[in-house]
């Protein structure tokens, strides 16, 4: 203990500094992890060979479709056509989405709903990693708690929304919500995603400096006053990934609303599954879609404010 | 070395303190109860679904217990009648072998594309790659899996092709995958030691040699982590596959999800979801259990969580892809 205290005690300003300046030299190398291994021989030709399936695969499958998406939005819908659209470009569709209340209404009780899940997982994900990064000693129980936390991401979303509504609806009376509602949705989104909560904290938790911590109990401060000026600066990132991923998710979320919600609940997505299978109105429902991506993409940004996150995240 | 450390010193300020037994940590047992409370919210619902699916055949839908046990609705998954009533048992059949071969096919093809792609990674890309990389790969994870069937449903009509599970809910769930695998991927060979390939060339292997010999048997366990999440999340998707629905057996959770919406809903929904959590939990075990097994072949000693965690690292696919670049700025 004492030994190892020795040399850190020696760092100074400078000595920070630099550790600073090197890490910034390439920041998305090191969050994709380091590249090892000596450059071969063979050239990109290989290396290109290599990324091809993928490349194909992730063009076809993910960037096209959403590109379409884009696309459709400001073509024109038509009866007869065998798409269900024709390549006439229009703002039509959009007007018709700006103009329809009820698709407010819904995104607004969409970002609601997010917000609120964000805010509950983040109070009540933190003690949970706290316990697991910090107060749980060995390695071994480490994972294996955290394993036995972490199980259900396995298992099926549908299935465990599909627990939230009968099943679950006398016991949730006793706390007076009714079944279904906004607030089963919302209960069980929780239930759903708090793991992509805990996941982040517990990772950046386990590596906030215990030293640190130790430091500033030892110099006077209470647990609080630590955990203000200590261990919440360093696991801001944590936080904020977290919180990315959960508002993603939840407002984005189709099938949890349409089980747990059954009809009385709508969300965007709902409403853009109402355009697309229900009133074959393709166009339109890609424009409720691309403006699900926009409130998407302001989330995200409005949420890297928090932190010091680089701004082309 | 003649212990002078028990001598008395000779200053006062080199007098030992000695500090008071360690006190209980309260806080530790407070957490505790807390994490114990959060596994009952974590995994309450499940097990209420799976004591209500043992209800008896008059049993209701509702905790609590009502009626008398009986293994009707689990027998109702095998049979074609039960009691005189038909259930909807080779739906589930067929739905069930759809699943399982959509899955496996899903979970192979994650595994070829994400050890291919980190193939090319590991060879350094040329020019700025990583960084398109980095964003399609978060793209992939960060897509909402409705709005990816919507988008997909698009193009395919666009294109005059008839879209159906195989064609385009695979692939939609390959691309869910492939941020997992590709994670997992990195992490195995974040750990990988480089010198033995070079030793292995030293030898006079050749490349390909090499690579059969030395790099596959050696991260292979890397590429069932990748083949187990392709797997799961498509033997457990709905948002990604219920536009591509042809027919309520197409899938395991299309199944289930017509089940849950078209009234009537009866204690075998509870069974059948019992069932796929049950199967989920125990490819999960698989898992574990190689997982285990590499570790203790492995023998070196492991000195973070998350370095052993590799597969469950890539579940927080962003905290491993994006907790860097803040750091940086502080």
């Amino acid at each position: 203990m004492s030994s190892s205290s020795g040399p850190e005690s020696q760092l100074n300003a400078a000595g920070l500094e630099q550790i600073e300046e090197i890490d910034q030299t390439a920041p998305r190398l090191r969050a994709l992890g380091t590249a090892t291994g000596p450059r071969e021989r063979g050239g990109g030709w290989v290396t290109a060979l290599w990324a091809l399936p993928g490349t194909l695969w992730l063009v076809f499958y993910l960037v096209l479709p959403l590109v379409f998406i884009v696309l459709v939005s400001f073509w024109t819908y038509k009866l007869g056509a065998k798409s269900g659209f024709t390549t006439n470009w229009t703002l039509e569709n959009y007007g018709t989405i700006v103009h329809s209340s009820t698709y407010w209404h819904n995104m607004l009780t969409s970002v609601y709903t997010s917000l609120i899940a964000v805010a509950a997982c983040l109070i009540l994900g933190f003690p949970i990693a706290y316990f697991l990064a910090l107060k749980v000693h060995t390695l071994r129980n480490q994972i294996a708690l955290f394993v036995i936390a972490l199980a259900p991401f396995w298992t099926s979303f549908l299935v465990r929304s599909v627990a939230w509504t009968y099943p679950l609806s006398d016991v949730l009376g006793w706390f007076g919500v009714t079944t279904p509602s906004t607030t089963s949705v919302r209960l069980a989104m929780i239930q759903l995603y708090i793991l992509f909560m805990i996941t982040p904290l517990f990772f950046t938790l386990s590596q906030v400096d215990r030293t640190a911590m130790e430091a500033a109990r030892d110099l006077g401060g209470n647990w609080w006053q630590m955990f203000r000026e200590v261990i919440v600066p360093q696991i801001l990132p944590g936080v904020v990934i977290g919180s990315i991923f959960i508002f993603v998710l939840t407002m984005g979320e189709y099938g949890t609303v349409l089980v747990v919600g059954q009809n009385y609940v709508q969300s965007v997505g709902t409403i853009v599954n109402s355009y697309i299978t229900s009133a074959v109105q393709y166009p339109q429902g890609a424009a409720a879609a691309v403006l699900l991506v926009l409130a998407l993409i302001a989330g995200v940004f409005a949420i890297t404010r928090f932190s010091n996150l680089r701004e082309d995240l | 070395m003649s212990a002078p450390a028990f001598e008395a010193p000779a200053r006062p300020q080199d007098r030992v303190i000695k500090r008071p037994a360690k006190r209980r940590d309260w806080s530790k047992w407070g957490l505790g109860t807390y994490f114990v409370v959060f596994l009952a919210f974590l995994y309450g619902p499940m097990i209420v679904m799976a004591i209500l699916s043992l209800q008896g055949y008059y049993g209701a839908i509702t905790f609590p217990f009502r009626g008398s046990f009986g293994f009707n609705w689990w027998r109702s998954l095998l049979h074609s009648t039960v009691a005189g009533s038909p259930t909807h048992a080779s739906d589930i059949h067929t739905a069930a072998k759809n699943s399982l071969f959509l899955s496996i096919a899903a979970g192979a093809i994650v595994a070829f594309i994400a050890f291919t792609l980190s193939m090319a990674f590991r060879r350094r890309w040329r020019f700025r790659t990583d960084a398109v990389a980095f964003y399609v790969i978060m793209l992939a994870l960060m897509t909402p899996g409705f709005l990816l069937a919507v988008g997909t449903q698009l193009f395919w009509n666009y294109l005059g092709l008839s879209t159906s599970i195989w064609k385009t809910a695979l692939g939609a769930n390959v691309v869910w995958g492939i941020p997992f695998g590709f994670l997992v991927m990195l992490s195995v060979w974040n750990r990988y030691d480089p010198r033995v390939e070079e030793a292995a060339r030293d030898l006079g292997a050749d490349q390909t040699r090499t690579f059969r010999e030395v790099t596959l048997p050696l991260v292979w366990t890397g590429l069932f982590g990748c083949f187990l999440f392709g797997f799961t999340l498509t033997w457990n998707d709905y948002d990604r596959s219920v536009l591509f629905q042809t027919k309520a057996s197409d899938s395991l959770p299309l199944e289930i999800g017509g089940m849950t919406f078209t009234g009537g809903v009866r204690p075998d929904l509870y069974a059948l979801g019992t069932a796929t959590t049950i199967f989920s939990l125990l490819v999960i075990g698989v898992l574990l259990v190689v997982a285990s097994l590499r570790l203790r072949f492995r023998g070196a000693p492991v000195r973070h969580v998350e370095e052993e965690l590799g597969v469950a690292t890539a579940i927080d696919a962003g905290a491993a892809g994006s907790a860097a670049p803040p750091s940086a700025d502080e």
